[in-house]
């Protein structure tokens, strides 16, 4: 390594950009391409547009099967003019596919499917750099891109073609097919996921008798994802399809559906990397309660048993999940929450993280949840008011207190009653505190002059026991044997020779024990 | 305080009382002004008052910097014509003005807080001047006689005099009822003495105590208040306090208030809003072929018993039971 400048270094660590740079890239090699033992060419074959009607068949295949030849990106020197045929290929191919009737007859398919899965399906490469942070490192793009993306573009269109005939289609596009799209899901490139997920949203709505199968591999990818792994990169767009499909959901409810939120859903939040997917899996959970109000108690009292305790920024996000499923609740089922939740926001609210409580108060911009508020007044207002008052005097951040003010302000005109009610009952807590506060401090005060007053009769004590106990020993032995202590103690006590100590002797020689 | 003492400082009170009375004139032509005039209404003047409660709650001032606050500010409106933008400067100003005199000094907040607390507009120095046009105009008598002072003493002549020890009289409870009744600026033309007088009377025949009703006629004969201007204020006071103790809420009044949040928060605020681009699947119909392939394309090792159980998900465990098992997982890499 060469030498690095201070001016590279944060803290006299090298800066993690410079150690990037300085990584030599390997090549990967891959055993997807074989060495060749002579150079493949290929050879450019005529036009599809230009061939007469009865030859177009026969062409086409011959076109597909050319595209079935691979070719290594990552050497970006070899095969230049193949790769350029076959990217031509592929493009003339997807055009063909989407503007012509008549392509798609039988004997296509299998060639079709055959070619997509040859490009497509391979085993994802390990990732280059092993801590890939999603939110904020550049994704590893695949570097076939040119071609794969038109290999994508051409099933899409393929599936979206108007010819297209799932009864045909559903002997190659298979349980198998599915499985290995799935696995592409994890690709680090977000063109490719992006790709996949309409892809496999035409899938799920073509071919019924797939779609269990695909709900049940989505299911075990999260699960894996949540319980063992905690990697995979397609996650939002997974949610994303299964919001189409929850928002298609016939009533009543199949239990397979509610399942799938409690065990898969809800503790899905738990995941270090919420914020890549929260929109989506927020989008979903909503969903679910537009469907089935009933959800509401088990969806919420889940979130409530996940709530992050030390990730803000996931609290952040808990708590904008929380508006949005607030703003389509019903009321009866607001009442069965109603106080585990504020019992969670008034939490909230006193959060010294000012992002967190400025969300949790800004719960009182909204007139849906104000009006559910006004309804619930008298169990919510009890719950809010001590936290909100404290944090009137204690919070450290203007803007919160300033919220804060706006949000007693809209508690109190709702009711004041109640609210002067909790305010005398808060004041005069706070009166009890502050003189049990005193009084200890006094006490505290008593025995330091206690400790203070003795300190010369301690002098002879060779012990050194806590000056508490000695402050008897005013004569003689130091021995301080706690005998001896409790017969001086009396002996004092009866002496009356410093009326003080031995007020005192006879107050605390209780405390001493 | 021994009870003579306590009977000649009311006297005292009594008769200072009619100098910290607002202009009677003055109250009825606020009264009289309809809403959305170049002037001062009724309801502009008491949405102000209740917006100093809130102040005064928020800060944690006592109820005595309250009432001598609402005290300044209807004694200065009725002497003045007032246009409404410049209300929130003068009741501001009266507060403060009312936390100098009651407040301890360290627990004062200071201007700059109140005016940004308060949402206001104008700047500190504004404050610092109405301060003093106030002051002046009002002569420079800025420690009231008030209502609640007359509810202490009611309080602790009523008390001390009571030979029943179960009843007490809450004098919190009193302190806000009289909260609420200033609320209203048709409050502020009564005297003091008889307002206190009414709210005390009626909370002892809340409580119904016999005893403290006597102590009462005692204080009116002793501060010769006229019967009829008692039953008059006591008719007010319990319209008064059956609309504040009535159960039933208002909407707030929200488009007052200002809203106002960080960067960061308000741009995460709304992202959740984004409509989904993935048109909906609709379910099919469950006895449909939606179950019919899945038992067709067997996959080896094993996952025939998956597919299987595929079909009627809407009965069964939806985890098979040979899934629960932990090695069994190799299924998925045929």
């Amino acid at each position: 390594m060469s030498a690095i400048s201070a001016s590279e270094k944060v803290d006299g660590f090298t800066r993690k950009s410079m150690r990037k740079a300085q990584k030599q890239r390997k090549s990967q090699g891959s055993s997807q391409y074989r060495t060749h033992t002579a150079p493949v060419e290929l050879s450019p074959l005529p036009q599809l547009k230009d061939a007469p009607s009865t030859e177009q068949q026969e062409l086409f295949t011959q076109k597909l099967q050319q595209c079935c030849m691979l070719f290594d990106f990552l050497d970006s020197v070899t095969d230049l003019k193949s790769k350029e045929i076959k990217r031509a290929t592929l493009n003339e191919l997807v055009d063909y596919v989407s503007t012509n009737r008549g392509v798609l007859v039988e004997p296509a398919y299998p060639e079709i499917t055959n070619m997509i899965c040859t490009n497509i399906f391979r085993i994802l490469p390990p990732s280059e750099n092993p801590d890939f942070d999603p939110e904020e490192d550049e994704p590893t793009l695949e570097a076939a891109w040119p071609h794969i993306q038109l290999v994508y573009e051409f099933l899409l269109r393929f599936l979206e073609n108007p010819d297209f005939q799932p009864s045909i289609a559903k002997r190659y596009i298979d349980q198998k097919f599915v499985l290995q799209l799935l696995e592409l899901f994890d690709s680090e490139d977000p063109r490719e996921r992006d790709f996949l997920k309409t892809i496999l949203h035409r899938i799920y709505g073509k071919f019924l008798g797939l779609r269990a199968f695909i709900r049940k591999q989505i299911n075990n990818i999260f699960l894996r994802f949540i319980y063992e792994t905690e990697h995979f990169n397609g996650v939002a767009e997974l949610l994303e399809i299964l919001g189409s499909i929850i928002n298609g959901f016939a009533l009543p409810l199949k239990a397979e559906h509610k399942q799938f939120l409690m065990k898969v859903l809800i503790p899905l939040h738990t995941a270090k990397g919420l914020a890549l997917f929260h929109a989506q899996l927020a989008y979903c959970v909503v969903q679910f309660l537009e469907k089935d109000p009933t959800l509401t108690e088990p969806v919420i009292r889940g979130l409530l048993k996940f709530w992050p305790k030390t990730c803000s920024q996931k609290e952040v996000m808990f708590l904008g999940e929380i508006e949005e499923i607030l703003d389509v609740i019903e009321p009866t089922q607001f009442k069965k929450i109603q106080e585990p939740l504020f019992k969670q926001i008034s939490k909230c609210v006193t959060n010294p993280h000012f992002q967190v409580a400025e969300r949790a108060l800004y719960f009182w911009n909204n007139e849906y949840i104000l009006s559910l508020i006004e309804e619930n007044i008298d169990k919510i207002l009890p719950i809010m008011f001590g936290s909100l008052y404290r944090i009137s005097k204690e919070h450290w951040n203007p803007t919160i207190v300033a919220l804060v003010y706006n949000v007693l302000k809209t508690l109190m005109e709702m009711n004041c009653t109640l609210f002067d009610e909790l305010t005398s009952s808060y004041k005069a807590d706070r009166q009890r505190e502050k003189k049990k506060e005193q009084e200890r401090e006094e006490l505290w005060k008593k025995l330091e002059e206690l400790k203070l007053s003795d300190m010369p009769l301690v002098q002879n004590n060779s012990h050194g026991l806590p000056s508490v106990q000695n402050n008897n020993n005013n004569n003689n032995n130091s021995n301080s044997n706690h005998e001896d202590q409790e017969r001086s103690a009396a002996a004092v006590t009866a002496d009356d020779k410093d009326p003080d100590a031995t007020a005192a002797v006879s107050e605390s020689t209780p405390c001493a024990k | 305080m021994d009870a003579f003492k306590l009977m000649k400082e009311l006297r005292v009170n009594c008769e200072q009382e009619v100098h910290y009375l607002p202009k009677v004139t003055g109250l009825r032509a606020i009264e009289s002004t309809a809403p959305g005039d170049s002037r001062i209404s009724a309801k502009c003047r008491d949405a102000k008052v209740e917006d100093l409660w809130s102040l005064t709650s928020f800060f944690g001032y006592s109820t005595q910097t309250f009432v001598l606050a609402v005290n300044l500010l209807d004694r200065f409106l009725a002497m003045m014509k007032i246009q409404p933008k410049h209300l929130s400067c003068i009741s501001l100003s009266c507060l403060h003005m009312a936390a100098k005199v009651t407040e301890k000094e360290c627990n004062l907040t200071p201007t700059d807080e109140l005016i940004r607390i308060g949402q206001c507009r104008f700047t500190v120095s504004d404050l610092a001047r109405m301060e003093k046009i106030v002051t002046e105009k009002l002569n420079f008598k800025s420690k009231a006689v008030t209502a609640l002072t007359f509810l202490h003493l009611y309080h602790q002549i009523a008390l001390s005099h009571c030979t029943d020890r179960k009843t007490t009289l809450s004098l919190e409870k009193l302190e806000a009822q009289l909260k609420a009744c200033l609320c209203r600026i048709s409050f502020s033309k009564a005297k003091p003495s008889v307002l206190a007088l009414a709210l005390l009377r009626q909370e002892i025949e809340a409580v119904q105590s016999e005893d403290m009703l006597e102590i009462a006629s005692h204080i009116q004969r002793h501060l010769k208040i006229v019967d009829a201007d008692l039953v008059l204020w006591s008719k007010c006071v319990a319209q008064c306090l059956s609309d504040y103790a009535s159960p039933e809420c208002s909407k707030p009044d929200h488009r007052k208030l200002q809203w106002i949040v960080s960067r960061r928060t308000a741009q995460s605020l709304h992202s959740y809003r984004s409509v989904p681009e993935l048109p909906t699947i609709p379910e099919g119909c469950w006895d449909e072929s939606e179950s019919e392939d899945s038992c067709e394309d067997m996959m080896s090792s094993g996952e025939e018993s998956l597919s299987s159980s595929l079909g009627s998900d809407a009965e069964g465990s939806f985890f098979p039971p040979h899934l629960r098992r932990q090695n069994q997982r190799q299924y998925l890499y045929a």
